[in-house]
């Protein structure tokens, strides 16, 4: 299907529209579009009837939109300037027509996911977060859109849209057991990499009592590890924490001396959200084994960013996540070797193997898998590109502001991680100016989290209290470009000056 | 999170930097939890006599809400009377930034306090009579203070 002229030129009018900075007349737009003024009224005034422009009076007078733009769907445009349709005609009865009417909701769907905002090229933001979260990518969106739809059966039910399903999620198993390099009855899906550590800790926890109450992790691990460890407390284990260097690396002798006889599980993340800093597998790996405790690591930054291969390492379980790697958020897995003693959260009708209980949320699992697919093809070109970003950032950070420290291992990091501490200014406010410039980051202060403590995992390293506070990660990922880190490069001295001039430390 | 006003201030911020040979100087606030507010003082008399404040500078090192709060505490009480400005609660910060988040509201208090120490400076720099409750206002001060340092 073609757009018609119409909807074309109305388009381009409003993204010009949504340049502007108050309203504008009919003819400033013609001109600028070169677009008859006649014509163009005719499209304007089928907006205003659609509710999507309205007319200000004065002199300042003309169409401007109505509302926010961010709330303007594509479908309500092109509903409004023609008749975009699929369907076959009423009286027609042909075998086509259920296709047509999914390709009819499936392009509606699509019309209705794009809103007036992303027409528009002003207030452009630059995403410097894809460690907080990634934009699902198109292509994995695109992959999911049936399982909402038309392959809608629950992965338990026997009928043929039941088995469809099955079989989609089976196929998702196997896509990560090939990653990784184990079996796909060693993979279990979740909810979430909060759920998937919750599900560790706990479950081998309870299934391990007649070994022992002895839990070791890291200081620098992720609040869903750190919090369920000090749950498990409460229950009446004891957890031991390894420090870590000035890196973020843990010490492998303190790993080794802290292990007992009733130790039953070590838990280490791989690549750390906040540093960035990555463990080194195969040294913990060994050290678990040979004093025979299960091993458990957070890959959830590091998955598709640092090869991971299983049969080649000593580890028991492994948790990864797909909002992380441009997959949808409400997925993730668990890498269980088999034989493994765990215990489930959830129980009910069985799924998973038992070892999770709730419906599937196929269309997760499969975005899921899909997400991993696009990242392991692209392996080295993009994790190439996000080095070079992050090396260039890193290198030219402390040669354009004073007084800044980087967080993490100078080399031994993750692909997009670069974390920096700027003395005597504070996290929160240098996030808020940059954001008001359309950077988007994030720190590891204490005013910007609800505790007001500062990052845990930078204190780990060793850094002062008022260090962390001044801290800022940039994330990079796949829509990142180097103009995207020069403009950052740009806005970064200016923004941390201005704090500077205003705090009394200089 | 934050009101428009609260942005307002913190993005254009009113008054900040420093005064040189201030009457009188009041900081609060501990490194350690990432908040430091220091505010200068320039005092005269006006035609009653009275100490006021002739001009008034801060400077913050802290998050959108710290900055925020000192500017507006600076506008708050420019101009008025010693007598009047100690009468500044948290709650006349707030409103002037039409709210804070819960999670924030220390940082009102915080230049209330910055305040309330550079009046007490300059009393006793100039030997003026402390009333009792005054005094306790800044023990209590001083010793959130120290309590922080540990």
């Amino acid at each position: 299907m073609k757009l018609s002229t119409k909807t074309r030129y109305g388009l381009r009018a409003l993204a010009n529209l949504l340049g502007q900075d108050c309203c504008c007349s009919v003819k400033k737009i013609s001109e600028a579009e070169h677009i008859s003024s006649d014509y163009l009224e005719k499209i304007f005034s089928k907006l205003k009837k659609a509710g999507i422009l309205k007319v200000d009076r004065g002199a300042c007078g003309g169409y401007s939109i109505n509302g926010d733009p961010k709330k303007i769907t594509l479908g309500q445009i092109v509903n409004a300037l023609e008749k975009a349709e699929f369907i076959c005609p009423d009286f027609c009865s042909c075998q086509s027509k259920s296709a047509w009417q999914k390709i009819q909701s499936g392009f509606n769907y699509v019309l209705n996911s794009i809103t007036l905002k992303d027409l528009s090229s002003k207030n452009k933001k630059i995403y410097l977060d894809y460690a907080a979260t990634t934009p699902v990518d198109p292509q994995v969106l695109n992959y999911m859109l049936p399982y909402f739809g038309q392959d809608y059966g629950n992965t338990a039910s026997m009928h043929q849209v039941g088995s469809a399903s099955a079989q989609a999620l089976e196929e998702s198993r196997q896509i990560f057991a090939d990653i990784l390099k184990v079996s796909p009855k060693e993979i279990f899906f979740t909810g979430s990499a909060t759920e998937s550590n919750n599900t560790v800790l706990k479950g081998v926890a309870l299934a391990n009592k007649s070994k022992g109450n002895h839990i070791i992790i890291s200081s620098i691990e992720h609040d869903c590890v750190l919090e369920s460890a000090n749950w498990l407390k409460t229950q009446g284990f004891e957890v031991s924490q390894i420090s870590v260097d000035k890196y973020g690396l843990i010490n492998l002798d303190e790993l080794r001396k802290t292990i007992r006889k009733d130790t039953i599980l070590v838990s280490i993340i791989h690549g750390n959200n906040e540093i960035g800093t990555i463990q080194d597998l195969q040294k913990i790996g060994q050290i678990c084994k040979e004093k025979n405790v299960y091993f458990h690591t957070d890959a959830s930054q590091s998955f598709t960013k640092v090869a991971i291969d299983l049969s080649k390492l000593n580890i028991d379980f492994l948790t990864a996540s797909s909002h992380k790697i441009y997959g949808p958020k409400g997925a993730a897995l668990l890498y269980i070797r088999s034989g493994s003693k765990i215990t489930p959260l959830l129980h009910g009708g069985g799924h998973e193997s038992g070892l999770r209980s709730s419906t599937i949320n196929l269309p997760a699992i499969v975005g899921f898998a899909k997400a991993a697919q696009i990242a392991i093809k692209n392996f080295e070109q993009e994790n190439k590109k996000l080095c070079e970003l992050r090396d260039y950032l890193i290198k030219n950070i402390p040669k354009i502001v004073s007084d800044c420290h980087l967080n993490g291992h100078p080399t031994n990091r993750l692909s997009n991680n670069v974390n920096f501490s700027f003395d005597h200014v504070e996290g929160e406010s240098l996030l808020l100016e940059l954001d008001f410039y359309g950077i988007e980051v994030s720190t590891g202060s204490a005013c910007s989290s609800n505790t007001l403590e500062a990052s845990h995992v930078l204190l780990a390293t060793g850094l002062r209290p008022e260090q962390a506070h001044g801290s800022l990660r940039f994330s990079l990922g796949r829509f990142t470009t180097k103009s995207d880190v020069d403009y950052l490069l740009k806005v970064l001295p200016q923004v941390v000056n201005k704090f500077r001039q205003i705090s009394p430390f200089k | 999170m934050y009101t428009k006003k609260v942005l307002e201030h913190f993005r254009n911020p009113h008054n900040f930097g420093s005064i040189k040979n201030p009457d009188s100087l009041g900081q609060v606030g501990n490194l350690a939890c990432g908040d430091v507010m220091k505010l200068y003082l320039k005092i005269d008399q006006n035609n009653q006599g009275q100490d006021f404040i002739k001009d008034i500078k801060f400077e913050t090192l802290g998050c959108a809400a710290a900055i925020a709060t000192s500017s507006v505490v600076t506008d708050l009480v420019k101009g008025k009377t010693l007598k009047e400005a100690l009468e500044i609660k948290n709650e006349n910060v707030i409103k002037a930034l039409d709210d804070l988040p819960t999670i924030k509201i220390h940082c009102s208090l915080l230049a209330v306090d910055a305040l309330t120490e550079a009046i007490y400076d300059y009393y006793k720099k100039t030997g003026q009579e402390i009333s009792q409750e005054f005094e306790q206002k800044h023990n209590r001060i001083i010793s959130c203070q120290t309590r922080l340092k540990h």
